[in-house]
């Protein structure tokens, strides 16, 4: 038997029903991996043992009685965003350190109905604010590719724990990039569903009209299969859409229908590396001889685009960190004794210096003088980034680019430089503004550090997106090794 | 101040450089005409949807409180709010 840390769900599930492995065994192999590899990567905040061997337990007696679910006995990671009832969720913060949760989100319960089995919390930027995890308060987590790179953020701990085979999959957010970009740079597939696709009840939130929960996995498949399990509508989540859960439809049909987009704008941005783009016109070349049409589009509000992203997503957020005040739960400057004093001493104490700026930043842009020319200018050029795609879409089924303009850089490369950092989102943000379903899949190396290929669809055509990346995966026989630390 | 953040000194110089490059760039936002575009709050279409009006279980005060720095009698304890009279 194959090293079970570097199979898919779905080579595993067919173990776990031929009893070829327990998902007791499979739990302890990852748990066993997380203590061996965890020091060097830091993927990991925290491991949730207790919970693991519970669960596995649980599939095992399903697996038995002749009744797994899809997930069943597979072990998930989940960003430290995500509610998870009595187990420390913090946002990467601070401000939330001890926070546990009454209840589980409603994503995290239905994996957990679907039988997966859950290792730990990965790491993450503080609420999920910055693309290379090293904006966690806590520590930052380590490419497995080559230990002196970012993974990539915000959610780098959940794609870190997935190349490093120390979890079969893990759960990210997107708000920019978030789960495509990190995706892109430890070289696994992430995907970010369309806006309201995935109920975004226990989400901490960061952005809410840009915020999505999707999956990291090592095969496009499986991508499928995670997101199928998490989608539907929520009564909980007023955004949460009401439509047919049809997002594996027609996975393997193949592109030899389909007309893919090239948005020039997406090949010239600054700072592109000739090695990503290189590859990326490979893929795009293999996507052609599989049968597909490859149509040049524009989107010609693309430079327009980081500036509107960095109005509302700031905005938002500074609307959203409002309820961290020292009162209700997390950290509490309780020496203090006015409430003003109160709130002051515990968000100065609790707040990492990029969560800061985008309040700052957020908050200016929200005021009354500033209004207008920011926040009401932003949301206009949102409008004009969407019509963008819109007409895009009326010539091509798909759109295909790079994920990330830039393979993983090296720690602290960009720290002492948001604008840089910020950057790193331009090919995945447009996606957000859009509310778009975005694919990022692995499409080679360069100098060593992996390259990600990503396709956006039309909103609810996330079988588009997971068909094409699907197709790319069997015509360029890709697929996701496990990096070894 | 509105945003509560409790700045002390030496921070505001340290922002206020990062964030005037950060407004650099935000500002190219002003070249776009704009003036009959209507604004995006929300990108997907999504019928306000509001739920059957019937109770539900929800946690209870025990659950609510669980995580508060501090409590007292079932409530949320705060720093005095307003000065004694």
């Amino acid at each position: 038997m194959a090293d079970p840390t570097r199979l898919t769900i779905t080579e595993l599930g067919e173990l776990l029903r031929e009893r070829e492995i327990s998902a007791a065994e499979l739990a302890l192999l990852h748990l066993d991996r997380i203590k061996s590899l965890d020091p060097d990567v830091q993927a990991f905040l925290r491991v949730t043992e207790e919970i693991a061997l519970e669960q596995a337990d649980a599939a095992d007696k399903a697996l038995a009685a002749g009744d797994p679910g899809p997930l069943t006995g597979i072990p998930m990671a989940v960003k430290d965003v995500l509610c998870v009832k009595g187990v420390e969720t913090t946002a990467g913060s601070k401000i939330l350190a001890g926070y546990r949760p009454p209840y589980t989100g409603t994503a995290v319960q239905r994996l957990f109905d679907a039988g997966a089995v859950m290792l730990g919390v990965t790491n993450c930027d503080e609420f999920a604010m910055g693309s290379s995890t090293e904006n966690s308060s806590y520590f930052p987590t380590h490419n497995p590719w080559k230990l002196d790179r970012v993974p990539g953020g915000s959610s780098g701990g959940s794609a870190a724990a997935v190349e490093a085979g120390e979890a079969v999959f893990s759960l990210g957010t997107d708000t920019g990039g978030s789960i495509r970009q990190p995706a892109a740079l430890c070289g696994v597939v992430g995907m970010k569903p369309t806006y309201g696709r995935v109920s975004r009840h226990g989400l901490i939130a960061f952005a809410s009209s840009l915020d999505q929960i999707g999956p990291f996995a090592r095969s496009v498949e499986d991508c499928a299969l995670i997101l199928e399990a998490m989608a539907g509508h929520d009564p909980l989540d007023s955004t949460s859409a009401n439509r047919p859960n049809d997002v594996r439809h027609r996975i393997n049909a193949g592109v030899e229908d389909m007309k893919l987009g090239v948005p020039r704008e997406y090949f010239d941005v600054d700072g592109m590396e000739p090695g990503v783009k290189q590859h990326v016109e490979q893929a795009l070349k293999m996507l052609e001889s599989a049968g597909a049409t490859l149509v040049d589009v524009t989107l010609p509000h693309t430079d327009y685009g980081l500036a509107a992203y960095y109005i509302i997503a700031p905005a938002e957020c500074s609307s959203n960190l409002a309820r961290f005040d020292g009162v209700k739960y997390g950290l509490s400057a309780q020496d203090e004794q006015n409430i003003t004093d109160l709130y002051m001493k515990t968000r100065r104490s609790g707040f990492g210096t990029e969560v800061r700026r985008r309040v700052m930043l957020g908050t200016y842009a929200l005021s009354s003088g500033y209004y207008d020319a920011y926040y009401l200018q932003a949301q206009k050029v949102r409008t004009l980034i969407k019509r963008d795609f819109d007409a895009a879409f009326e010539k091509c089924d798909a759109i295909v680019s790079a994920t990330s303009p830039t393979v993983a850089f090296e720690l602290g490369a960009k720290t002492q430089d948001p604008l840089a950092m910020y950057l790193c989102d331009v090919l995945t943000l447009g996606g957000n503004l859009a509310g778009l379903p975005g694919i990022s899949v692995p499409c080679g190396m360069s100098g060593g550090l992996p390259v990600g290929l990503q396709v956006l669809a039309p909103q609810w055509r996330e079988d588009v997106a997971l068909r094409v990346a699907r197709a790319y995966e069997l015509a360029s026989d890709m697929r996701v090794e496990v990096a070894l630390v | 101040m509105l945003a509560r953040l409790g700045l002390e000194p030496g921070d505001e110089e340290f922002y206020a450089e990062q964030l005037s490059g950060i407004l650099g760039a935000i500002d190219r936002l002003q070249e776009l005409e704009t003036k009959h575009i209507p604004p995006t709050a929300q990108v997907v279409e999504v019928e306000a949807t509001l739920r059957e009006d019937v109770p539900r279980p929800s946690l209870s005060q025990d659950e609510v409180l669980a995580n508060a720095p501090a409590r007292v009698d079932g409530f949320f304890r705060v720093p005095s709010i307003q000065e004694e009279a």
